[in-house]
């Protein structure tokens, strides 16, 4: 199965939107560096992703997030990431990532934060 | 309840990990553990079983066994791997290896934290190098 057909990619004020419609355990999570990664080389500035339908993220996939968020940042842009669940903010205050990533309640408010 | 025992191998790909962290999701609930520690003995076993694949096997054709013990007061998770050697190491989990990724991880890290999750997580975590020359990892959630 190809999860990537489960992310989809749309475009707002010139934010790229990443909507993750599956639950990222080590397989989407590989997929979800592959997409992360292809608009780093597309040279996107600016990324929010919205996790509103995401009930599970493993560290394999915050990793990807924070990593790519980093990147960005060197270049100028950013990755913000919105609407998780509650166990998923569990998880990126446990790893840390919380510190490193900036999260959103809504997509409108990641977007405006740009 | 009477202590019972589920035992399963996986080949060592990440695909199989979403299906059984879907089954211990499902048994977790119906053993009555709540939502919020659900979702941890999830997210844990898709660490170990994570770490079992890219770090304890050679190939996807070893496996990774799974062995998950149930009664009245607990749920058991013992994943085994057969190790992947590298530089002559028998196994990856070496007290060197495991204090590097321990001093390495940070919350800027984009890996090395599976450990350090299923540590916070479970009541008990325990690893221990195996007799096949991989590692053996032990957690346990009380009820």
């Amino acid at each position: 199965m190809d999860s990537t057909k489960l992310m989809k990619l749309r475009e707002e004020s010139g934010i790229k939107i990443l909507e993750i419609k599956t639950d990222l355990s080590s397989y989407a999570a590989s997929d979800l560096r592959k997409v992360l990664e292809d608009l780093l080389a597309e040279k996107v500035e600016r990324v929010v992703v919205n996790l509103s339908e995401v009930s599970h993220i493993n560290s394999t996939a915050v990793g990807a997030l924070v990593g790519v968020a980093k990147r960005l940042r060197q270049n100028g842009g950013d990755l913000k990431i919105c609407a998780l669940a509650d166990n998923l903010t569990r998880t990126f205050n446990l790893i840390g990532a919380s510190s490193v990533v900036e999260i959103y309640e809504s997509e409108n408010s990641a977007l405006a934060a740009f | 309840m009477a202590k019972s025992d589920i035992k399963f191998k996986i080949p060592s790909t990440v695909f199989y990990i979403e299906p059984i962290r879907a089954f211990i999701g499902n048994l977790a609930q119906s053993l009555g553990f709540s939502r919020k520690r659900v979702a941890d003995i999830q997210l844990v076993l898709d660490e170990i079983c994570s770490n079992a694949i890219h770090h304890g096997s050679v190939d996807a054709t070893v496996g990774v066994k799974l062995q998950i013990r149930i009664d009245t007061h607990s749920l058991e998770i013992l994943v085994r791997d057969t190790g992947s050697p590298q530089a002559g190491e028998k196994s990856w989990l070496t007290q060197e290896r495991l204090s590097e990724i321990e001093e390495n991880r940070s919350p800027s890290s984009e890996r090395g934290h599976g450990i350090f999750i299923a540590k916070s997580l479970a009541d008990t975590h325990e690893m221990h190098p195996n007799s096949v020359g991989g590692t053996d990892v032990r957690v346990v959630f009380g009820l």
